[in-house]
């Protein structure tokens, strides 16, 4: 009852009543993003597509800053770091998981 | 001619006469001119070349000569009845033979040549086995030597002992005395024969005999502790004046200073050590270095004083724990304190009475771990099994209070305000110390990660700089990598999102002004900060669900193939609450602005539970959490929110429990209402939901779960074969920097991996593992 009422009330009262009893002042929104993706590991390292890869963690170990280690997709969906399949393709341009011809459908950014 | 003429002059019997007189002259010390020595090594020479028999008949009559002196010496020195005058003329005699023993044979070296009989000349040096010199040692040993030797050895000994008991004498005496015994050597495999068996033996046996009547005498009179200062002194003086009268580098002082040890210490070592417990409690730092000096040089001397200072440390340190139990249990700054302070005592303990040996080291820590690990004060209740929720393992609450007392000195708190920034890093510092004994860091590392998370959303850290420093810290007392790799990802996204969030902000007002300063986003990445699924679902505001599609869209843009999750349960704002009384500016919640603004449209109204359920669409705890973070926010007099009827905790509201808005809220500073101002109400920002809070432990017993099984793996691998007892010693090696696994969880964990066939049991061995890959 309470929340329907919320939605007309907004209408009705927005204007007439100049000062509400509480105003927004200031706002901190905190939201998490992670890749769109269906499986998060990627099949070629093995490690969450969320971190860097592996080859990536190694490199930058002392805390040197991680380099940007995005997630590709292909045209048949699959999702893997791109660091890593662009060494796949390399020697087999399939998808390793449904050995699909390997096409790049979009690049995480 | 020449061979007649000097086949006449040239014989034994010819020569012997002057040289005789000579070679008497030389004994007895008396002056010899150039000419006489001169002629001395003519003639022996002579004698030698053209005499046949010359130099065995040359030979023959030096004995005869030089037995005859000794004879005469020996008369002299046995005139002596009193010990002392005995010894004094005995060595005078020695030392004038023994200086002769250089001499007298160099004028004789043709001699020898002549009797080896010309075998290898080139080969024999003046000092090295001289036939005369040998001739006169051996003696002076068979006639003089043998016949007093023990009186000499006795009189000697008593002259120690006389030192000893505190009388002055010449020291010169008894070092005379050994040196004629070094000196004789006879036997050239073993020059220090004579005196080994004779002057050492003695010496070793009087030494003995004295302390074995002294020492318990002096331990009877004057009790334990005296008897060590004693004992320790006693030591020293021996081995000083072992270093006067023994012959160095003979191993002589040594084989004494063992023995004195064994009088003076190993046969009262009980009796000592049984004082060793009583001293350390009284902190009796003297005595104890002292005891720990003597003991020091007993084998097995010094594992009861170890023992004893294990046991003081385990007492003393859960004695005070349990003493101050009601305080430290809710206060983190003084346990942790409590705990330093321990730490610092007995370091100084160990310090002053034990010189920081690496024994006592070893010690205090191994005591000082259990004080800290120790469940008796207060225990985090960890589920043993994921799915049996009555069998609880206890563990130390220590990791946690150390993570809160960082988190402390890392927020701005009354606490950081307050210290300097060097005071701060040594806390910090001295935080790390007492890590370094805690056994499971992964319970540490979880609090620690949450309170900074808390810190950087709520941007309430004290000193970014001072965060930065402590994450390089935790890496250095060997923190896992991956654990404090995520901890400064968590540093460099803050920052990207911080770039982002300006960028939003220009982007807001060009296109909608003012609004640009009432908003901050924080996009972060899920997999350095996000623990779970722990969303918590709300109806925002109108005011706030509006900025929502303006900042996905506004991400959208920047960035592709990404998806957003809003993390309400972890916004936050200001907002200004107005009323009768004054203007407010209250920090809260985006659930407590939720909540609140339900009033908007109806300031006074009174609203069921049920209908704010509705409004805000919380779950059912998150609603009564913020609701009563509202009503009953602790140490401010006036409440956001009224309500009733009145209830002891959140649990009890009801669906129809009234609330309303305090019209009178005002803040009271010293007793005076205030008609402006500024309270903070979002207290400890919870990161996680009642729900996902007993996940937190469960995943906490999974994750450990997991780490021994990947470890077990790990170390199988690389064995291919292994039994069990250094299986385990390796797994707690790997796992000591993150938890201590118990037996059981190692057991279970075995289990499942044969079970799930990564490992096998030895057929002829049970106790052996067999990697199967």
């Amino acid at each position: 009852m309470a929340d329907e009422d919320n939605s007309s009330d907004r209408v009705d009262n927005e204007t007439p009543k100049p000062e509400k009893m509480f105003t927004l002042k200031k706002w901190n929104a905190v939201a998490m993003w992670s890749w769109d993706v269906e499986c998060d590991t990627c099949a070629i390292c093995r490690v969450q597509v969320m971190d860097a890869c592996l080859r990536c963690q190694a490199e930058s170990k002392a805390g040197s800053g991680r380099q940007d280690c995005v997630v590709v997709w292909g045209e048949c969906n699959h999702s893997f770091h791109y660091c890593c399949m662009s060494l796949w393709v390399k020697q087999n341009n399939r998808c390793p998981l449904c050995q699909q011809e390997w096409s790049i459908q979009r690049m995480g950014k | 001619m020449l061979k007649q003429d000097k086949g006449q002059q040239h014989t034994f019997e010819d020569k012997w006469p002057s040289m005789r007189a000579i070679v008497l002259k030389l004994l007895q010390q008396e002056p010899v001119t150039q000419n006489e020595w001169q002629d001395l090594f003519y003639n022996v020479h002579s004698v030698c070349l053209w005499d046949e028999k010359g130099a065995v008949k040359v030979r023959d009559a030096l004995t005869d000569d030089i037995m005859e002196f000794i004879k005469k010496a020996q008369v002299r020195v046995m005139s002596h009845q009193e010990d002392q005058a005995l010894l004094k003329a005995y060595i005078a005699e020695w030392r004038k033979f023994f200086t002769q023993c250089n001499y007298l044979p160099t004028p004789f070296r043709q001699l020898e040549t002549s009797l080896v009989g010309y075998k290898t000349p080139g080969f024999k040096t003046a000092t090295e086995a001289s036939i005369v010199r040998k001739l006169m040692l051996d003696s002076w040993n068979e006639s003089i030597f043998s016949d007093i030797k023990q009186r000499l050895q006795d009189s000697a000994m008593k002259l120690v002992h006389a030192e000893r008991a505190g009388e002055a004498f010449d020291s010169q005496l008894v070092i005379g005395v050994r040196e004629s015994y070094v000196n004789l050597c006879s036997n050239p495999k073993d020059k220090l024969q004579i005196y080994r068996d004779n002057f050492e033996k003695a010496y070793m046996e009087a030494t003995e005999a004295f302390y074995k009547m002294k020492a318990p005498q002096y331990l009877h009179a004057n009790g334990v502790q005296n008897y060590m200062r004693y004992a320790d002194s006693k030591l020293r003086e021996e081995e000083l004046r072992a270093h006067k009268y023994l012959e160095s580098c003979s191993g002589s002082v040594q084989l004494l200073t063992e023995c004195c040890v064994n009088v003076l210490v190993t046969a009262f070592k009980n009796t000592i050590l049984a004082e060793c417990a009583g001293m350390i409690k009284a902190n009796e730092t003297d005595k104890l270095q002292l005891m720990f000096k003597l003991m020091d040089r007993v084998p097995d001397g010094i594992s009861p004083m170890l023992d004893d200072l294990v046991e003081h440390i385990l007492q003393a340190g859960l004695d005070d724990m349990m003493a101050s139990a009601d305080v430290i249990t809710q206060d983190s700054e003084k346990y942790v304190e409590r705990l330093l302070q321990l730490f610092n005592q007995f370091s100084l303990l160990v310090k002053e009475a034990f010189s920081d040996d690496p024994r006592f080291l070893t010690a205090r820590d191994k005591a000082y771990k259990q004080v800290v690990n120790d469940t008796q004060v207060f225990r985090l209740e960890l589920p043993s099994k994921q799915n049996s929720g009555v069998k609880c393992q206890p563990e130390s609450k220590c990791p946690e209070l150390l993570a809160n007392y960082c988190d402390m000195l890392l927020r701005k708190t009354p606490l950081s305000k307050k210290l300097t920034s060097d005071e701060i890093e040594s806390k910090l510092r001295d935080v790390l110390l007492v890590l370094k004994y805690v056994q499971n860091k992964d319970v540490f590392m979880r609090y620690h990660k949450a309170h900074l998370t808390r810190r950087l959303i709520l941007d309430t850290s004290a000193d970014s700089e001072k965060e930065e420093n402590m994450v390089e810290w935790l890496r250095e007392v060997g923190m896992p990598a991956d654990y404090v790799n995520k901890l400064a990802r968590m540093f460099q996204d803050v920052k990207v999102s911080e770039d982002l969030n300006q960028q939003f902000k220009e982007q807001c007002r060009s296109t909608r002004g003012s609004i640009a300063d009432s908003i901050n986003i924080k996009i972060l990445n899920a997999g350095a900060w996000a623990r779970g699924s722990e969303r918590v679902t709300v109806s925002l505001p109108m005011e706030l669900e509006d900025y929502i599609p303006e900042v996905e869209d506004f991400y959208k843009k920047k960035h592709s193939g990404r998806k957003l999750q809003w993390y309400h349960h972890m916004s936050n704002g200001t907002i200004t609450f107005a009323n009768s009384v004054g203007r407010y500016d209250v920090d809260v919640t985006t659930f407590q602005m939720a909540v609140l603004f339900a009033w908007n449209q109806r300031s006074q109204d009174r609203i069921s539970y049920e209908n704010l359920r509705l409004a805000t669409e919380l779950p059912d705890p998150e609603l009564r959490r913020t609701l009563w973070s509202l009503v009953a926010f602790p140490k401010i007099r006036r409440q956001v929110l009224l309500y009733g009827p009145e209830v002891q905790s959140p649990k009890d509201f009801d669906e129809n429990t009234q609330f309303w808005v305090n019209q009178e809220f005002a803040l009271v500073k010293n007793g005076k209402l205030q008609k402006r101002g500024k309270i903070n109400l979002v207290g400890r920002l919870q990161l996680s939901t009642e729900r996902s809070k007993e996940e937190d432990n469960e995943s906490i017993v999974q994750l450990r779960i997991l780490r021994v099984q990947e470890a077990i793996i790990k170390i199988l691998k690389m064995r291919k074969k292994m039994s069990n007892a250094q299986l385990q010693t390796e797994l707690v090696d790997i796992l000591k920097n993150m938890f201590l696994p118990s037996k059981k969880m190692i057991k279970e964990q075995i289990e499942w991996l044969i079970e799930h066939k990564y490992m096998r049991r030895d057929e002829d061995d049970i106790n052996t593992f067999i990697y199967m890959a």
